[in-house]
C-alpha cells in the first residue's frame, strides 16, 4: 500500500533540473517558454528549479563541451533515485552543426550519462518537450523506484 | 568571505559561475568565470562554404539568432559590393524587430523572475508567446529561423500573413501599457529597482558597454541609425537614459519594444514589392559588417577566397555587458539578493560569450586544431 501511495505522490509532483552542457540557448528558452501561461508547466505538477539534490527529471541541452565531461556526471550523481533524464535537441543527441572536425564538443550525452527518453529538433517545440516529459516522466519515475525497492 | 554561485542555479538560465566576495550580506566585488558552453564555432566555420557557415552563425546564440545570420549575410554582400532587393531588407527589418520585441520580453521576464515577482514574469512570458507566433508565422520556425541568406531572405512573405502579424502587433500594444506601468510606478519594484547596480557614463565608455545596458547609462548610440535601410526608410529614434541603474535598464528594454512595434508597422504599411533574393557572385577578400543585436552591437569579420570562409571573427554584446556588470554594478551592492538582480538586468547571454585564445609560452597566439589535440592542465 505504502507503494502505491509513493507512486501517486510521485506522479504529480515532478521537479525538473535544466542543465545547459554547450548549446546554444534555443532549448533552454522553449523551457522558459514551457512556464508562459500558455503551456503552464505547473498545471502538471511539474516544477522547474534547476537544483540537481531534488530532481526527479534531469533535462540536458546540448552537446557536452570540455568544461561539462566531469561536471555532467557528478550533478548526474548528485540526484536522488528515482531520476530520469530527457535529452532535448539535436546537440545532445548527435551534437548537431558543432559535432565537426576541430570544435569542442563531445556528443552524444549518452556516453556520459544514461539517457532515458530523446527529443529531436533544433529547437524542439515547447509542446514536444512537454509531451515527452509527461510521456516519461511519471510511469518510468515510478518504476525506477519500484526496481529499486 | 567568497559566495561562488553557479554554473547549476535556480537564478542563473545558463552555466555560468559568479563568484562575489562578501562581508556579511554585502557584496564587495564579483567575478565571473565563462568557459562551459565554448563549442569552437569560428574554428569550425574555417574552411566552409557560406551556405555551411551560416547555419554554425545561427547557433552562436539562440535567443538573437537571427540578428547573426543577417550580420554573417550583409558581411557577404559587403565583400561582393552589393545589396539585397528593397523587398528584402524591409523583412529583414520586420523579423530583426520582431526577434527583438521576443528578446527584450524574455529578459525583463528573467529580471523579474530573480525580483520574485511572479506575477509581472508570467505577465510577460505570456506577451511573448502571440510574439513568437508571428516570427513562426513569417520565417516557419520559432528559433532558428533560417531565414536570411546571402543576397536576400529564403522565401516572400504571404499578405495574410503580414495582416495576422500586424493583427498581433495592434494587441501587444492595447495590452502592453499596463504592465509598463505596474513596473514604473510599482512600490514595491521601484524601491527593488531604483539606484541598485548604478554604472555611471565614464564608466560605461570604459568598460566598453554596448546596447540597452550602454544607453541606460547615458551611451547614446544605436547602430540602426547609421544601417542603411533605416537611415534611408523608416522614422526612427534612439531610446536613452541616464539613471543607470537596473530600473534605467529595464525600462530602456520596455521602451525599445514600443520602437520596434511602430517600426513593424511602418515595415507592413510601406512593404515595396519585388524580388526577396537575388544572386551575388562573391569575389575573394576581406569584410566586416556591424549590427544593432537586442543585446547590442554584433560584428563580423570575414575573410574569404571566393568560396570558402578563409578567417572569421564574432564579436558579440555580452561579453562586453557582463564584464561592465562585474567590474562597476557589483561594487559595494547593499545585499546578494539585489547583486543578482543587477546580473539579471544586464541581460546575459553566455551562449555568445565564449572565446578562447591560446597562448604559448612566449605570449604568441598559437593556432590550434581543435580541443580534441591539445592538454589542458
Amino acid at each position: 500500500m505504502l507503494d502505491s501511495l509513493k507512486d501517486i505522490i510521485r506522479k504529480s509532483s515532478i521537479h525538473v533540473c535544466l542543465i545547459n552542457t554547450g548549446g546554444c540557448n534555443g532549448c533552454d528558452i522553449e523551457v522558459v517558454a514551457l512556464l508562459s501561461p500558455r503551456y503552464d508547466l505547473e498545471q502538471y505538477g511539474i516544477y522547474v528549479h534547476n537544483n540537481p539534490r531534488e530532481a526527479d527529471v534531469i533535462l540536458v541541452t546540448g552537446a557536452v563541451t570540455e568544461q561539462w565531461r566531469e561536471k555532467l556526471q557528478r550533478i548526474y550523481a548528485k540526484a536522488p533515485e528515482p531520476k530520469i533524464v530527457v535529452a532535448i535537441g539535436n546537440c545532445p543527441l548527435s551534437g548537431d552543426v558543432f559535432n565537426q572536425e576541430g570544435s569542442s564538443v563531445y556528443a552524444p550525452v549518452s556516453d556520459f550519462i544514461p539517457v532515458d527518453a530523446e527529443i529531436s529538433g533544433c529547437p524542439p517545440r515547447p509542446s514536444e518537450i512537454l509531451a515527452a516529459i509527461l510521456g516519461v516522466g511519471p510511469d518510468a519515475i515510478a518504476a525506477k523506484g519500484r526496481q529499486k525497492q | 568571505m567568497i559566495l561562488p554561485i553557479g554554473p547549476i542555479h535556480p537564478g542563473l538560465k545558463e552555466p555560468l559561475r559568479l563568484k562575489l566576495k562578501t562581508r556579511g550580506e554585502k557584496v564587495l566585488s564579483a567575478e565571473i568565470d565563462y568557459g562551459y558552453v565554448h563549442r569552437g564555432i569560428e574554428r569550425v566555420m574555417k574552411n566552409k562554404t557560406w551556405q555551411k557557415g551560416i547555419f554554425l552563425s545561427e547557433r552562436v546564440c539562440g535567443i538573437c539568432s537571427y540578428i547573426h545570420t543577417q550580420t554573417f549575410a550583409e558581411t557577404f554582400e559587403k565583400i561582393a559590393g552589393e545589396r539585397a532587393p528593397l523587398r528584402a531588407q524591409y523583412l529583414r527589418v520586420l523579423t530583426n524587430e520582431l526577434d527583438r520585441i521576443q528578446s527584450h520580453l524574455l529578459a525583463n521576464s528573467t529580471y523579474f523572475k530573480v525580483l520574485e515577482h511572479e506575477t509581472l514574469f508570467m505577465y510577460m512570458l505570456s506577451l511573448r508567446e502571440p510574439v513568437m507566433d508571428a516570427i513562426e508565422l513569417l520565417t516557419g520556425n520559432r528559433v532558428n529561423m533560417g531565414w536570411n541568406v546571402v543576397g536576400g531572405v529564403r522565401m516572400d512573405a504571404e499578405e495574410k500573413h503580414l495582416q495576422s502579424i500586424m493583427k498581433i502587433m495592434n494587441e501587444l500594444e492595447e495590452q502592453y501599457d499596463k504592465y509598463v506601468e505596474m513596473f514604473e510606478h510599482g512600490p514595491l519594484l521601484g524601491l527593488r529597482s531604483h539606484d541598485v547596480g548604478r554604472m555611471s557614463r565614464d564608466d560605461a565608455i570604459k568598460a566598453r558597454a554596448v546596447g540597452p545596458i550602454g544607453r541606460a547609462s547615458g551611451l547614446k548610440h544605436d547602430l540602426r541609425e547609421f544601417h542603411h535601410t533605416y537611415r534611408d526608410n523608416f522614422d526612427f529614434k534612439v531610446i536613452w537614459r541616464k539613471e543607470g541603474d537596473n530600473f534605467a535598464r529595464t525600462m530602456n528594454r520596455f521602451d525599445e519594444i514600443t520602437q520596434s512595434i511602430s517600426l513593424i508597422k511602418q515595415v507592413i504599411n510601406n512593404l515595396p514589392e519585388g524580388k526577396v533574393r537575388k544572386k551575388i557572385d562573391i569575389p575573394a577578400g576581406y569584410g566586416d559588417w556591424r549590427n544593432e543585436a537586442p543585446r547590442g552591437e554584433v560584428s563580423y569579420m570575414i575573410e574569404t577566397n571566393g568560396n570558402l570562409i578563409r578567417n572569421v571573427s564574432i564579436r558579440t554584446p555580452s561579453i562586453m555587458n557582463i564584464d561592465a556588470c562585474a567590474k562597476y554594478m557589483l561594487h559595494d551592492v547593499a545585499t546578494v539578493a539585489d547583486a543578482v538582480a543587477t546580473y539579471a538586468s544586464v541581460d546575459p547571454c553566455i551562449a555568445c560569450t565564449e572565446r578562447v585564445v591560446i597562448l604559448d609560452e612566449s605570449g604568441k597566439n598559437r593556432e590550434f586544431q581543435g580541443i580534441h589535440d591539445i592538454n589542458i592542465k
